[in-house]
């Protein structure tokens, strides 16, 4: 077992689904309210006496977390969870020792037993090779016809023009997506969808319009002459139409071994889906990106430090470049790095791009660890090398940047997107730091 | 045209009305036979993308834009538990926003005492803060730092005036002239003085009386000639200012002028001579006019008590004194019928900051403008005093109390304790509510949670209590953070 320890403070807030459960978590973040708590290396439990009678009973699983609470709240995890571990990472209640309350050993035990339930039913079923290529083949089917109708309406909306087509209400993008769910291209819907509010946040609208078209009638290209493609550029164009590649087929496939430096993280949340990026770099160079998703009223997975060494396994899901992939073992942290390594320069990060682009034409997301940059706070921010090449922000907190850098040249871990440098973390007095 | 402008323009207005230009030739594309319209356009829109993203150039920007970066601090940073608190405070305040600021300020000021810095990952939402919070504003120096004013400055992003200078004083407007006036009056009320004299003639009646009125600042003897010089000016504005300003210096030929004046008006009366007999000014002459005595209005009577005030507040306090005979708590007890002129007299006695008299008329007013002229522990001990004396209402000692540097002295703060929870004193906890929290000192503490602790209905004198309570013990913690 992996003994993940004591969770600090700030991994408990960064835990909490808002500011409000947290400011009520903070409110009972004090012994009183409290009684029969405690822990172990996996579970952290207490009663919680609110309005009620009966005080609530929270368990919380430190280790793959997830959090249980008899009170009726919607919030996950709830205050009570969220105050329980404000003390408990304070060292204020819950210490180890006592024997595991009754509701919380009951409470793992049925986690325990669905898990084992889940698995075997996984391992138990018999595989039906003819059922099974029986329903590729629907799927097949499916996306085929969804390619087909999505290349007529690309053709479409060329002949009566692109400025028509910003005319339309968002209906009517969201309605080509939702066709594209149906057709099992979740990926591509989920770019049509983004475009009906780029077509008019966007100044540059028309460019990004036409060029974005343009990669989508390349997709549709691409597969139809799917067979032709090797295997790293079918498993591309997989995550381009967002055909998922299962867990399970990862899982075994490979296991390289750390330590895995946390490059940088970024969180989004598109108000339907959140959305985890962590990057990773491996001690022989390789680059790496985990992804977490989670639905609005659940809680991501816990964010990795930028700079932080961890040990463990990762297997990478097919294709090339950089490419996505999983833990396959716990997470252990072994520390924080001084430094990031060694960073290149603006023309070189565009060189890479440039490479990348050539060998994955759909990718549009590529890190870059840039090195003596210094951030300038003209419009929404510039990078600029010490040769002089400048580099646009975007989504970046520049009062953050500028306060930590000083305007010193650092060096600075992000993506490059759309010719502009999201940033995710900088070195800073030796010390990797997040804006 | 470029091949992606025109290949733009095709795809904006459709096929249907305009053709895909041909494929670019410098790039040696060799499109299949037999394409239609749309084809040809989506493949050179897939042709653009590609190129586009893997020909991608970096700007060149003008190395003047570059800002200079921040010199290295030298005092360092706040670390462990006194960072926390202020990370706590600026991101997740546990405490109302009121409290917050107040605590921040005392964080900011802690730090500056002991030599500790903000660290720079948390000064971009202090320095946000700060621009709503005028408390945080003022205390952001020493703690904030050479980072802090770098970025201070960049966020101002130069959009500061340079301050005007004094050489040309005569060639700035007339506000901006009046504020640069008032600044020298500060530092060096000499050189002001001979700066208008030297201008006097050629400014405007306006700026003469705006200017002059500057002088209120440091207001000495040697103003006396320039001020009986304006006593002479043709605007009345000025005469005015001027006359207002002489009221305050009671050894100025003005101030004999008046106590001439004022003499023959007051007599002592009565077989214990326990009462002032205050007759009313005569009919002024043309030395009275030119000393700012009212004259006659065209039409109506007289204003013979506006003429009194006049006199009254041009004279010397010491005519009352000697010729009554008896000290100024005397004065005050014989002239206590004559409400308008003890009026009067207060403000002649706060305008000249006369201890003696200040002191005098505290014993019967509860005023502001007194307790202010009183030196602090003084002025603190005599609102004790009044609060005690239990005669002054919340509304006249909630603006005295709201004026007390803080924090107060254990008895005032005992007193105030008391009179907020008495029965009625809900209003007055109301009244107080954003300033008595740093107001009570530390050892009021344990009285304001004994308070809190009675059981109360009155929901605004719990927020007061419950606030002044979270408020000594964050700020107990903040302390314990510095040593």
């Amino acid at each position: 077992m992996c003994f993940m320890g004591r969770w600090s403070e700030e991994r408990v807030i960064n835990a909490a689904p808002d500011a409000s459960s947290l400011a009520a978590a903070r409110k009972l973040a004090r012994p009183g309210p409290w009684s029969d708590t405690g822990s172990n290396d996996v579970l952290v439990w207490g009663k919680c006496q609110g309005s009620g009678k009966t005080p609530y009973q929270v368990s919380v699983d430190t280790v793959a977390p997830a959090y249980r609470c008899s009170c009726p709240s919607r919030k996950f995890p709830c205050k009570h969870a969220l105050a329980l571990l404000l003390l408990w990472s304070r060292g204020e209640a819950a210490d180890a020792g006592t024997e595991t309350a009754g509701f919380a050993q009951e409470w793992a035990a049925q986690r325990a037993e669905r898990a084992t339930v889940r698995e075997r039913r996984q391992n138990d079923q018999p595989v039906d090779p003819a059922a099974q290529a029986k329903r590729l083949a629907e799927r097949m089917a499916l996306m085929d016809a969804g390619i087909d109708d999505f290349a007529r309406w690309l053709t479409d909306l060329v002949r009566t023009g692109l400025a028509s087509a910003r005319r339309q209400p968002y209906s009517w993008w969201d309605g080509v997506a939702a066709r594209l769910v149906d057709a099992q291209l979740p990926g591509l819907a989920e770019q049509v969808r983004a475009m009906g509010s780029d077509v008019h946040a966007r100044t540059d609208w028309a460019d990004h319009l036409l060029l974005r078209v343009g990669r989508w009638w390349a997709v549709t290209k691409a597969w139809r002459r799917r067979s032709t493609l090797a295997a790293d550029e079918l498993a591309d164009l997989r995550v381009a139409v967002g055909w998922a590649v299962p867990t399970a087929d990862v899982q075994g496939t490979e296991a390289l071994h750390g330590p895995w430096l946390v490059l940088g993280a970024h969180r989004s949340d598109d108000g339907r889906l959140q959305q985890q990026r962590t990057w990773l770099r491996g001690p022989d160079g390789t680059v790496v990106v985990v992804l977490d998703f989670a639905a609005q009223s659940e809680a991501l997975a816990t964010p990795q430090l930028a700079g932080a060494l961890l040990d463990a396994t990762v297997a990478r899901y097919p294709g090339s470049g950089q490419r996505r992939a999983m833990f396959t073992s716990p997470v252990d942290p072994l520390g924080m790095a001084a430094s990031l390594g060694e960073g290149g320069n603006i023309l070189q990060a565009l060189e890479a791009e440039s490479a990348a682009v050539a060998v994955s034409p759909w990718r549009d997301r590529h890190p870059v660890l840039l090195g003596g940059v210094r951030v300038c706070p003209d419009d929404h921010g510039w990078l600029r090398d010490s040769k002089g090449d400048a580099l646009p922000l975007v989504d970046a907190p520049l009062d953050s940047l500028l306060a930590l850098t000083g305007g010193h040249p650092v060096d600075l871990f992000g993506e490059l997107e759309d010719g502009r440098v999201r940033p995710l973390s900088a070195v800073v007095g030796g010390a990797v730091v997040m804006p | 045209m470029t091949w992606l402008a025109e290949l733009r323009t095709a795809a904006l207005v459709g096929t249907a009305r305009h053709p895909a230009p041909p494929p670019p030739a410098e790039l040696h594309v060799r499109p299949p036979e037999g394409l239609s319209g749309e084809e040809s356009l989506l493949d050179q829109a897939a042709l653009a993308d590609a190129a586009t993203r893997a020909s991608r150039a970096s700007t060149t920007l003008d190395p003047a834009d570059l800002v200079e970066p921040a010199p290295p601090d030298e005092v360092p940073q706040a670390s462990g538990e006194a960072a926390r608190l202020l990370d706590l405070l600026l991101t997740q305040p546990p405490v109302g926003l009121e409290l917050r600021s107040l605590l921040v300020a005392d964080w900011l000021q802690l730090a500056g005492a002991s030599g500790r810095r903000v660290p720079h990952r948390l000064l971009p939402s202090l320095l946000s803060l700060a621009d709503t919070k005028p408390g945080v504003a003022k205390q952001l120096d020493p703690a904030l730092g050479t980072r802090g004013r770098w970025l201070q400055a960049l966020k101002a992003g130069g959009t500061e005036h340079p301050p005007p200078t004094t050489a040309d004083w005569a060639e700035l407007k007339s506000a901006d002239a009046t504020t640069e006036l008032e600044r020298l009056r500060r530092s060096d009320p000499a050189t002001a003085r001979e700066q208008l004299t030297a201008h006097w003639d050629t400014l405007g009646a306006r700026e003469r009386a705006a200017h002059l009125a500057a002088f209120a600042t440091n207001l000495g003897a040697d103003d006396e000639e320039l001020l009986e010089r304006a006593l002479d000016d043709k605007a009345k504005s000025v005469r005015d200012v001027a006359a207002g300003l002489l009221d305050r210096l009671p050894a100025s030929a003005r101030a004999g002028r008046m106590a001439d004046r004022l003499r023959p008006l007051l007599r002592v009366k009565g077989v214990l001579r326990k009462q002032f007999e205050i007759d009313l000014p005569p009919q002024p002459d043309a030395a009275a006019l030119r000393d700012g005595i009212p004259p006659d209005p065209r039409t109506g009577e007289p204003d013979r008590l506006g003429r009194l005030d006049a006199v009254v507040r041009g004279a010397p306090l010491d005519v009352w004194t000697t010729t009554a005979g008896r000290s100024p708590a005397a004065n005050v007890a014989l002239l206590k019928g004559e409400k308008r002129v003890l009026e009067t007299i207060l403000t002649t006695a706060e305008h000249r900051a006369d201890l003696e008299w200040v002191r005098a008329l505290l014993e019967v007013r509860t005023d502001l403008r007194l307790l202010k002229i009183l030196p602090p522990g003084e002025r603190e001990e005599t609102l004790t005093r009044h609060i005690r004396a239990g005669t002054a209402n919340p509304f006249a000692l909630a603006p005295p109390l709201r004026d007390m540097p803080r924090p107060w002295g254990p008895a005032l703060a005992d007193a105030v304790l008391e009179q907020i929870s008495a029965k009625d004193g809900g209003q007055l906890a109301a009244m107080l509510a954003d300033i008595l929290p740093a107001a009570l000192p530390p050892e009021a503490a344990g009285q304001a949670r004994r308070l809190l602790e009675q059981s109360d209905d009155d929901a605004a004198r719990r927020r007061v209590l419950r606030d002044a309570v979270q408020y000594q013990s964050f700020r107990q913690s903040l302390t314990e953070a510095f040593q």
